[in-house]
């Protein structure tokens, strides 16, 4: 088994076995700062066991669809069967967001990685904002 | 003349992106040797950022079995890092890592004075291992 660092080097023993358990991360992710002027609400979805994302973010006259993009799911460790993260990745043609999320406590931390890729001169930017799942909980 | 900015979000149009050099930015912080502040990691053990130019390299070194594993970033972008410290604008860093059977798409950056590394590692052999994401924090060394 080829590895980079030791933790990789995992036991076939404790390999997990069938697909990751990805519950934790569908449903309506709210940004927890309600003033912000990036990503406001995102909605995670599944089907066939696949799953997708699809963004609102702030725009001057409400809020702007980016769209669905697919998912790829990441656990905690390599041998771990429950989602703890993701990234996708969405094109606009004038720029593009890589979105990295982890889940920490329940609140997902996501991380977007901005590149401006028409001729306008604006600055690469990366920012990370926390999202919360909405429930009816309490 | 005036140009039309495209945008998808109002964070876009941030007067402090336009006309605005990632590369015209202070990356003194960034910037050098760190080393992890777990001496039990098991993972990557230190990190070097280096700054040539316009460009930034990072290399790692991964904790392997009987010596360490290099690591050396095949692209690394450099972004306006919008979380301010201090009032200041600072750098944070994208870098790609590829060994062939894995890679990792990881994104650094200074907080208080340690560096974050965020890695999302995906398996690209079929050795069965789940794709995780992990994160690590460094002192800096000199």
């Amino acid at each position: 088994m080829e590895f980079a660092q030791i933790c990789d080097l995992v036991d076939p023993d404790t390999m997990p076995v069938g697909p990751m358990d990805v519950s934790a991360l569908p449903g309506v992710w709210i940004n927890s700062n309600p003033e912000t002027n990036g990503i406001a609400r995102m909605v995670m979805s599944e089907a066939a066991g696949r799953l997708s994302l699809q963004v609102y973010a702030i725009g001057p006259d409400g809020l702007i669809d980016w769209g669905v993009a697919d998912v790829q799911a990441y656990g905690s460790a390599p041998t771990a069967r429950v989602g703890a993260g993701f990234s996708c990745r969405f094109d606009f043609g004038f720029a593009e967001s890589f979105l990295q999320g982890m889940i920490m406590k329940g609140l997902l931390v996501l991380a977007e990685l901005r590149t401006f890729k028409d001729k306008s001169n604006r600055a690469d930017y990366f920012v990370r904002e926390y999202f919360a799942l909405e429930h009816k909980r309490f | 003349m005036t140009q039309t900015l495209e945008f998808k979000q109002i964070r876009d149009l941030d007067k402090a992106l336009i006309d605005s050099h990632v590369q015209a930015m202070n990356a003194d912080k960034l910037t050098g040797r760190w080393t992890n502040t777990d001496p039990n990691t098991r993972g990557m053990s230190e990190i070097t950022i280096e700054r040539i130019g316009e460009r930034f390299s990072v290399s790692a070194r991964g904790v392997g079995t009987n010596r360490p594993i290099d690591w050396l970033a095949k692209s690394v972008t450099a972004l306006a890092n919008l979380e301010e410290e201090a009032g200041q604008r600072s750098i944070a860093l994208a870098a790609d890592f590829d060994f062939g059977f894995m890679k990792a798409e990881t994104y650094l950056r200074v907080n208080k004075g340690v560096l974050v590394i965020v890695l999302f590692n995906t398996f690209k052999d079929q050795s069965g291992r789940t794709d995780y994401v992990t994160r690590e924090f460094f002192y800096r060394r000199d």
